[in-house]
């Protein structure tokens, strides 16, 4: 039987092995939109469960095995919930056709991992003359590779199963190393490995708490948007991460850490919606300037402003919507009309007086809340709404109109603004776009792919409007209106809250939220104190229990599929 | 970040020296929007031989090398190879009737080295011979005596009608000048002799003489026709920069000062493959490729006093700076940020001649320049800066054409580095 096998299908077979010996799946009713993917023995356990992100992924990857094994495949997207992608994390499922493409992805990396040239350094051993199956040699992979790549210890049985199903697949496929990879392959698509999944601790004060192993996933996907490394594991094998002062100790460290700028990135990426650039184009004949490139350096620009005022300068959050400060480099400089002295990322100061300052005069708002020819104040006001603000603004009725707004050659209503007023003569869309419409044609001195103009079809383009009773000129003046605002605070820290828990805002989360918005105000809004202040809350690591999820004995049919 | 381009001028005071005012230095990294109001600054895209908009000249049009070999074969050969079919058959065969040489250096050429290639020791793989090194090659590999030269990006040593085009006069037979009477270009020696030609706004007395050389070969007038060098990016990968500092008004000013320098970037181009607008370009720090003098701007018209310029000419297989004596510089400033004009001025020979060489005649365009008929025409029609040893022009009057965008110059951001 053995020689009947082709190289792919014993693999398959091996993938399978090593799925069905490791990971007894659970998955959630089919009227959640979640799956609640757990090992068998801690079903009864699971609390809040999230799958980690593409972004998370890799980060993982490049930490446990280093920067030279590529992860070279396509990822299940993710999905926006109450406005931020941490949050869909709880929510989402991973599809039969999903499974395929992270066994695919997995497959690729366990090949490289016990592939000649990385063997050595990410190996570390081979099967020794007293124990040619390399039962042992299995086991202290194993060892070292299962706390990483679960977050926690492997049990005693999870460890014995994924030795046996290495020297089941060797045997299979002839090879100890091609053996190995089918078992680190199963582990790639394990759900400890793909789901973040809180397990319950000693209490504190009280309080339920999730455990230690738990505390460290929390404390560094939310503080560096990364997998814990050796260090966090240490201090939960060690206990300290049940002990708020030696907890305060490390999140101190984490902080200095570097690794806390990718923090802080990961946070505004999801909160500004920054992935969602990667999809966005322009029409070529009416913005030549505008490229892919663009969009990604536009979406840099705004990452590299904000930590350097932030982080670096440890700056006040509400600067950033007056700020003059933008990081630059050549392939902006020409949507910004601004010289560049550097070649590669630089700063640029626009002096006092100019239209540029703060957020809402970056590209990466002003061109991804625009059509692809043209702006839009709607889409624009909506955004700032709903991202900075945190408000909801309901959908146009399916039946609306845009005829007016979309004849951008209309001789009479030259400017945006005149075609948007001849559209409010409808009532019914009056009511929605009185409250979007203000805030974007404040920016309406930007196009459609954010550079700067002064008139629309020859006519002087008016930036007025009024936010929180107060008249406005420009974006600029917009901006400093947000600065001096309490509602956008109050976003921010919900928001912070809400990206750090993965999960929408609880009515029992009303006391450590406005705590957490009086502290932030002590400190002079200042962001790292504002997650600092999570990361040392007790709510932050208490544990929740989840809906009970309904046992499914899914998982290794779905792994047949993926691994064939 | 103003300290800092300072600080790389300071770097380079001979170079300042040589200035009449002190080069255009980047707005600098506080800038604002649009830039400094007091400086424009614009990247070339197209550098080009502006054809007259005349009709009925030039026919039949100037006989190419080609054209002038098969006019030379008997009957029966021209029968067998007239038909463009037969094009590369004839241009084989004319260089073996006439003993053309081409012999590549180095691999990255179409057939890589040549087999036979007989090297001198001292020259390093891949390095550009010296002159020395040439003759050398030359000799080694049987050259006629005292001839061939690089072509083709100096990946190429040839000897043919366009290296040494003095050696086969009965390519240049179909030759024809140019007779029409209008021309682009200014009054270069403000005479109006009975040489000048009319420029197309009606201006007397265009000293135009290079035009009147080679305005009727086809090559030229096809990519000097500026509706056609309008949407041409042809000094893209070295192009040319021009900044005008001391503006007061944008539209009209007595006095401003323009600098020509080259760019030490390549032009990015933007979605729809034109010059992208407003990207920020280091000036080459070579103190030869920069000119500076005065100008003025009449009605949004850009006019310069004459200084001498020389502009980079890198372009698919040429390298051959282009060099101009008491050039000027006559553009319009356009509101989107552009320009369009010319440089006028007297091309010296040298330079010139020295882009024929690098031409060869392989090509499809280039079979169509009869390179001795462009080299005797120019000889005879030179009218400028005459060398008092020998009597001879040097240089012949001249208009360049160009098209440009809005920039940014980082001027000494290489030294700073």
């Amino acid at each position: 039987m053995k020689g009947t096998f082709t190289m792919k299908t014993g693999r398959g077979i091996a993938i399978l092995l090593a799925a069905a010996a490791t990971v007894p799946l659970v998955l959630a009713g089919a009227d959640r939109p979640s799956i609640a993917a757990v090992p068998a023995s801690h079903a009864d356990e699971a609390s809040t469960v999230r799958r980690i992100t593409e972004p998370q992924y890799r980060r993982a990857i490049t930490d446990i095995f280093g920067a030279d094994i590529k992860v070279v495949g396509r990822f299940e997207p993710d999905l926006r919930v109450d406005g931020l992608l941490a949050v869909g994390t709880s929510a989402v499922s991973i599809t039969s056709g999903g499974l395929e493409q992270y066994e695919t992805i997995a497959r690729n990396i366990a090949e490289q991992v016990v592939a000649p040239d990385h063997r050595a350094s990410l190996i570390g051993c081979t099967p020794a003359a007293a124990d040619p199956a390399g039962s042992a040699c299995a086991g202290q992979v194993f060892d070292r590779l299962g706390l990483r790549m679960l977050r926690r210890p492997l049990a005693p049985a999870e460890r014995a199963a994924l030795v046996a199903t290495t020297l089941e697949s060797a045997r299979a496929l002839g090879d100890f190393h091609a053996g190995l990879a089918a078992a680190l392959t199963g582990l790639l698509t394990s759900p400890d490995f793909l789901f973040r999944i809180d397990r319950p601790g000693a209490p504190e004060q009280g309080r339920r708490m999730v455990d230690g192993w738990s505390k460290a996933s929390r404390l560094s996907f939310f503080l560096w948007n990364a997998p814990p490394d050796e260090m966090l594991l240490a201090a939960a094998a060690k206990g300290e991460l049940d002990r708020p002062e030696a907890r305060a100790r490390l999140v101190a460290t984490m902080i200095a850490s570097p690794r806390f700028a990718d923090g802080v990135r990961a946070f505004f990426s999801d909160f500004l919606h920054l992935d969602d650039i990667d999809l966005l184009a322009k029409d070529a004949r009416i913005y030549p300037a505008f490229s892919s490139a663009v969009a990604a350096d536009a979406r840099e620009q705004t990452l590299r402003t904000i930590t350097d005022l932030l982080v670096d300068r440890q700056g006040d959050y509400r600067d950033l919507f007056t700020t003059r400060r933008i990081a630059m480099n050549r392939t902006l400089g020409p949507l910004y009309d601004v010289p560049v002295a550097e070649r590669g990322w630089t700063f640029h100061q626009f002096p006092d007086g100019d239209p540029r300052a703060g957020l809402f005069t970056q590209i990466s708002f002003l061109a991804q809340h625009s059509h692809p020819g043209r702006t839009s104040p709607t889409l624009r006001g909506k955004a700032i709404q709903e991202i900075l603000l945190c408000e909801t603004i309901p959908a146009p009725p399916a039946n609306v109109n845009f005829a007016v707004v979309q004849d951008v050659d209309n001789p009479t209503l030259k400017t945006t603004r005149a075609r948007l007023q001849a559209h409010l003569d409808d009532e019914e869309c009056a009511s929605c776009h009185k409250l979007t419409d203000p805030m974007g044609l404040a920016l309406e001195k930007f196009d459609g792919a954010g550079q700067f103009r002064t008139t629309e079809h020859g006519e002087a383009i008016d930036t007025t409007g009024s936010f929180a009773d107060t008249h406005f000129d420009g974006a600029a003046a917009l901006g400093r209106l947000f600065q001096r605002n309490p509602q956008p605070i109050d976003c921010l820290v919900q928001s912070t809250w809400r990206y750090a828990m993965g999960r929408r805002l609880a009515a029992f989360d009303k006391p450590v939220v406005a705590r957490l918005n009086a502290d932030f105000a002590g400190t002079g809004y200042r962001m790292v104190d504002l997650i600092r202040a999570i990361a040392l809350s007790p709510q932050f690591y208490e544990y929740e229990p989840a809906s009970p999820p309904a046992r499914m004995a899914g998982w290794p049919a779905l792994a047949t599929k993926g691994a064939m | 970040m103003r300290r800092t381009i300072g600080r790389a001028a300071l770097a380079r005071p001979l170079q300042l020296a040589a200035l009449p005012i002190a080069a255009i230095a980047l707005t600098g990294a506080s800038g604002p929007t649009g830039g400094d109001p007091h400086q424009r600054a614009f990247v070339l895209s197209n550098i080009y031989f502006a054809a007259a908009p005349e009709d009925g000249v030039c026919q039949p049009i100037a006989a190419g090398a080609l054209e002038s070999f098969l006019a030379s074969l008997s009957a029966d050969e021209q029968a067998a190879l007239s038909a463009p079919g037969k094009r590369a058959e004839l241009e084989k065969l004319m260089g073996e009737r006439l003993g053309f040489r081409r012999m590549a250096l180095r691999a990255g050429n179409s057939g890589g080295r040549s087999a036979s290639a007989r090297l001198p020791a001292d020259l390093a793989p891949g390095a550009t011979p010296t002159p020395e090194q040439v003759r050398a090659i030359a000799r080694l590999n049987d050259f006629p005596k005292g001839r061939g030269a690089l072509a083709f990006q100096n990946h190429v040593i040839a000897y043919d009608s366009c290296t040494n085009p003095e050696d086969f006069p009965q390519l240049a037979k179909g030759y024809r000048t140019y007779d029409g009477a209008t021309a682009f270009g200014m009054n270069l020696d403000d005479k109006a002799g009975r040489a000048g030609f009319t420029g197309p706004d009606g201006e007397s007395g265009v000293d135009n003489q290079l035009w009147r050389a080679i305005g009727c070969v086809a090559a030229f007038r096809e990519s000097g026709n500026p509706a056609t060098a309008k949407g041409t990016m042809f000094s893209a990968r070295a192009p040319t920069l021009i900044a005008i500092s001391g503006i007061d008004d944008p539209r009209n000013d007595s006095d401003v000062t323009v600098t020509v320098m080259a760019s030490a970037d390549a032009i990015t181009k933007n979605a729809v493959g034109g010059a992208l607008a407003r990207a920020t370009f280091d000036a080459d720090p070579d103190p030869a490729l920069r000119a500076t003098t005065r100008g003025r701007i009449v009605d949004g018209v850009l006019t310069t006093d004459p200084f001498d310029i020389r502009l980079n000419y890198k372009e698919q297989i040429l390298d051959a700076p282009r060099i101009l004596k008491g050039a000027r510089i006559r553009a319009t400033l356009q509101d989107d940020g552009g320009i369009e004009g010319g440089f006028y001025g007297y091309y010296t020979l040298a330079s010139f001649y020295s882009s024929i060489e690098q031409m060869t005649v392989n090509g499809a365009n280039l079979s169509r320049v009869s390179c001795p008929g462009v080299r005797q025409a120019i000889d005879k029609l030179a009218d400028g800066y005459r060398d008092p040893r020998t009597g001879r022009f040097t240089a012949i009057s001249s208009a360049l054409g160009f098209f440009g965008v809005a920039a940014f110059v980082n001027d000494g951001a290489q030294a700073a580095r």
